[in-house]
């Protein structure tokens, strides 16, 4: 645990923002709030977060618009907080920029795990070439993978896909992304293709493909590889 | 044109085409009057030429013509003719006549009393129907001013009514529709009259099969009453009724229709009226539903988020005793309970609204199912859960946000009447282009008595466990049938109780898993 994150929540329920404080506090973080936009920008400008939790619904200014202002110079995560179902909200803001999300209700032990997935992706990781997760071992130069020390039959296909979550371990990539990186800008909306490609991996990756550990399902959003 | 005897005022029309006849008085009239004028030249026949005489009475027949009729003139005439031959042609006392001069005005006589007698009354016809012309033309701006001062159907049927009763003597009736297309199943004129059940679907069937090129303006009852389509520009909004067995002429029939028109008219303004009122009433609710909706949602979720959460976080921690950690473990248990209370009201009244929208795409069953069982994981964790689903199964059309609701709901319910320890059972299946679910627990099952209700709205089995509203299973059906599917309830054979969901799963363009192994 980094002792000297500070993490900056932009959110205007006095409540939520008091759970948030106490509970990053209590893992070690520090932390501003700000309950509206306006001087969550300037706390972001002032105090440069480790990391940014946004609610998108503010008062005064619309979650995207601040979230696009932010990323203007901002570069380091972003987490945004949204209700339930409100699906195209989160996309929305994972297309602007946002690197994870969580929706409200949540979990203590999700927030702490996106939080920490959040601030690791900010460490450049661009050199990596062995990825290992569980049983399964991903090696990006050789375009090989092996579970258990076994080599997988992958297609081209497969082992792209399976790299692309790989290396952004822990964070959402949104379908459409997915879609672009793998298959290319011609096959975004196929989702269709997704669900069965990720279908077929799990059952070469994963211990038990109906219970997934690696390839997680973020519904109506995307995919995230699960460390 | 009808006379009737109960006539409040006596009808304009009527007396104009009573005093066009040639009644018995004209032919009095024309009697006396000729009498007179005879009696009046007398004392002439002494003093001046008897010609003079007979120019004075033509003079008579001639002014008679202008204000009686045919008949009573030519018998003017024949009376001044013979009194004239007979008292003032000598030699008098006699019908004798010599000249060749007196039978000429002889013939005369007749020839102007019937030449100015036919142009008089064909004068006078014009006349007449210029007049008719006029009245009509009044009763109708009267009509159209009565009615656009009308501030109701009420008052608009009631001056109808009444303008009907004054112009043709005949009690009307109105039948309206409401707006969307249904007749009323009363009657309105001077006094409200139920239909019976025949005449209510005979005006039904007149209504609804009069479209709008349709030729046929008539129908009729079984009390011979006349149907007459009120015809709007936008919507026909309804019947007239009227009791009429008269032979009426073209230019009455036309008078009868545009008078019609204008009521249609006032009736469909109002209409239209009533329906902008209630348009912008809908509006109006609905700005305040979602204003509440929206209110209602944030303010209930924002604190039962903030009890989740901090009840949550205390649990993570090592708590002080193992009562503390028991007690948050209750708030967390209760706070969870509450947010699916909210979640439920408020996926209720969005099915209440019509607001659910399906906002469909290509899921994989297995991610829907591993969703719902981790959202329930302290729910199920008494039971074991057998979760069938084939290897080939393609992913599935749907609003995967909805569908969770539907099994979360239905696992939910069945983890509350399932004993401990007992087996869920949860089967999917693919089926043409349809996706079928199946739940199964080995429960007690439904009573037979319960099983028509199970869907409707805060129902509670009998036996139901305290605490619930009764939505779950409603909203499970409504978001549903939402995707165009079924949610059935029973029995299964074994014992238990049986859900059986089947929606529309798309046609997938990849098959099955197999068809792109080698891309």
């Amino acid at each position: 645990m980094t002792e000297d994150e500070t993490i900056l929540i932009i959110d205007d329920e006095l409540q939520i923002r008091r759970l948030l404080e106490i509970t990053l506090k209590a893992s070690g973080y520090h932390t501003i709030a700000s309950s509206n936009g306006k001087d969550g920008l300037v706390d972001a400008a002032t105090h440069h977060p480790s990391a940014i939790i946004l609610d998108l619904g503010l008062p005064d200014i619309d979650g995207q618009e601040l979230l696009k202002k932010l990323r203007e110079w901002y570069s380091k995560p972003v987490i945004v907080l949204s209700v339930r179902n409100s699906e195209a909200d989160v996309v929305e803001a994972l297309d602007n920029g946002a690197n994870d999300y969580l929706s409200k209700p949540f979990r203590t032990g999700e927030l702490l795990a996106r939080i920490r997935a959040a601030l690791r992706v900010g460490d450049d990781k661009s050199d990596t070439t062995c990825i290992e997760a569980g049983s399964l071992s991903i090696d990006l130069t050789s375009y090989t993978a092996r579970k258990k020390g076994e080599i997988l039959k992958l297609t081209a296909t497969e082992f792209s896909l399976l790299a692309l979550l790989a290396r952004n371990s822990g964070r959402v990539l949104t379908h459409q992304y997915i879609l672009k990186e793998v298959w290319g800008y011609g096959y975004t909306g196929q989702t269709q293709y997704l669900r069965v490609f990720v279908a077929q991996l799990r059952k070469k990756i994963e211990d038990n493909p109906a219970k997934p550990s690696l390839l997680i399902t973020e519904s109506g959003i995307g995919y995230r590889f699960g460390e | 044109m009808k006379k009737n005897g109960k006539l409040p005022k006596p009808n304009t029309l009527n007396r104009i085409l009573i005093s066009s006849r040639s009644g018995f008085s004209q032919y009095y009239a024309s009697v006396i009057i000729t009498g007179l004028a005879v009696l009046l030249c007398s004392p002439l026949s002494n003093s001046v030429h008897y010609h003079i005489v007979s120019y004075i009475l033509l003079f008579v027949v001639l002014l008679l013509s202008t204000f009686l009729g045919v008949g009573p003139v030519l018998l003017a005439a024949a009376l001044s003719a013979l009194t004239w031959n007979f008292f003032f042609i000598p030699p008098h006392l006699t019908f004798h006549i010599d000249k060749m001069e007196d039978i000429l005005i002889f013939g005369l006589f007749f020839i102007i009393a019937l030449v100015s007698g036919v142009m008089t009354s064909r004068i006078r016809h014009q006349e007449m129907l210029a007049r008719e012309r006029e009245i009509r033309t009044n009763a109708l701006f009267t009509l159209s001013r009565d009615l656009s001062g009308a501030g109701n159907i009420q008052e608009v049927i009631a001056i109808a009514v009444n303008k009907i009763w004054e112009q043709f003597g005949i009690n009307a009736f109105f039948i309206l529709q409401d707006g969307e297309g249904n007749l009323d199943s009363n009657a309105r004129g001077t006094e409200i009259r139920h239909l019976t059940a025949i005449e209510k679907e005979m005006a039904e069937s007149f209504f609804n099969k009069t479209d709008p090129d349709s030729k046929i303006k008539q129908g009729i009852l079984p009390g011979n009453e006349t149907m007459i389509l009120l015809r709007g520009t936008r919507i026909n909004p309804g019947i007239m009724l009227i009791k009429n067995s008269m032979k009426e002429s073209e230019e009455e029939i036309s008078f009868r229709e545009t008078f019609t028109a204008q009521i249609s008219n006032a009736l469909e303004r109002e209409f239209l009226g009533q329906l902008a009122r209630k348009a912008q009433f809908l509006a109006e609710s609905d700005r305040l539903y979602k204003t509440l909706f929206n209110t209602i949602s944030h303010e209930l979720r924002i604190p039962v988020a903030a009890i989740m959460g901090a009840s949550d976080s205390i649990l993570n921690v090592p708590a002080e005793s193992s009562l503390q950690k028991e007690l948050f473990s209750e708030i967390f248990t209760a706070s969870r309970r509450l947010n699916r209370l909210i979640e439920n009201l408020l996926n209720m009244s969005r099915l209440e609204s019509g607001r659910i929208s399906v906002k469909p795409d290509w899921h994989d069953i297995n991610d829907l199912v591993n969703k719902v069982t981790g959202d329930l994981e302290d729910e199920l964790r008494p039971f074991t859960l057998s979760i069938r689903i084939p290897d080939s199964m393609p992913p599935v059309f749907m609003d995967f946000g909805l569908m969770e609701q539907v099994l979360y709901n239905l696992l939910y319910n069945a983890a509350q009447y399932a004993p401990v320890a007992s087996v869920i059972e949860l089967k999917a299946a693919s089926e043409g282009e349809y996706l079928l679910l199946e739940l199964v627990d080995h429960g007690p099952g439904f009573s037979e008595a319960d099983i028509p209700h199970l869907f409707e709205k805060f129902y509670r089995a009998s036996g139901s466990k305290t605490g619930g509203l009764g939505l779950g299973l409603s909203i499970a059906k409504g978001f549903t049938e939402a995707h165009r599917g079924t949610l059935i309830a029973g029995n299964h054979p074994d014992g238990g109780a049986c859900f059986k969901l089947q929606i529309p799963s798309g046609k997938p363009e990849i098959q099955t898993f197999k068809a792109i192994k080698n891309d």
